[in-house]
């Protein structure tokens, strides 16, 4: 397996779990209080921190298991794949924002705009590595 | 399910007539990875002008006899 491919899997895994646990409290606290509750720093700092722990750890692994990999420059099927997954995964991103903008727009509230862009933000990354993935077995 | 390109080549056979030349080898004597080799000699991948004419100038022969348009 391709290093940027392994790669791709541990970012993947690492914003999903990352993800499910922010929006997780967000719902919890959402249901405790009975109204959506502001973004809060340090659940922002702790997901953001866990992640790139976790990026760090996870390349330092992969690097140490494939040393000629790691060093290796992106070659030109790699670049086709980053550019078409990224083209794809923005797509996903744009609805999200455009989507998030229209519900604050006729709801009004900041706290849902910012929840919404944050989740369409991980959703478009967490999309673009698994495209990448998908690219990478199959053919560009 | 990997869609096939309509280019055939031949990189394996001449690898395997050129002293069984690694697939890691021919990547880095063409600057790919031995991921992009693998994906070329499966049919997945059609390699770049530029990649082709290495491939071809590495093993002696022209274009042609690496690269076909399979109809």
């Amino acid at each position: 397996m391709p290093f940027r491919e392994k790669s791709a899997w541990i970012m993947s895994v690492g914003l999903l779990l990352g993800g499910f646990w922010y929006f997780r409290t967000v719902l919890s606290a959402w249901s405790e209080s009975g109204q959506l509750v502001p973004p809060d720093m340090p659940s922002i700092l702790a997901f953001t921190g866990c992640l790139v722990a976790l990026a760090v750890v996870g390349h330092i692994v992969i690097a140490a298991l494939a040393p000629s990999d790691a060093n290796a420059a992106v070659d030109e099927r790699e670049q086709q794949i980053f550019v078409r997954a990224g083209h794809y995964s923005s797509y996903v991103f744009g609805f999200g924002v455009v989507t998030s903008l229209g519900a604050y727009v006729f709801i009004g509230s900041g706290d849902l705009l910012f929840y919404t862009v944050f989740a369409s933000l991980l959703l478009g990354q967490v999309l673009e590595y698994l495209f990448q993935i998908f690219f990478y077995r199959t053919s560009v | 399910m990997a869609r096939k390109a309509p280019i055939t080549n031949r990189v394996r056979e001449l690898r395997r007539e050129h002293g069984s030349m690694t697939q890691a080898e021919l990547g880095e004597a063409i600057g790919v990875t031995r991921q992009t080799v693998i994906a070329i000699e499966q049919n997945r991948y059609s390699p770049s002008l530029e990649s082709a004419f290495r491939i071809a100038r590495l093993f002696g022969v022209g274009l042609e006899d690496v690269f076909s348009w399979d109809e």
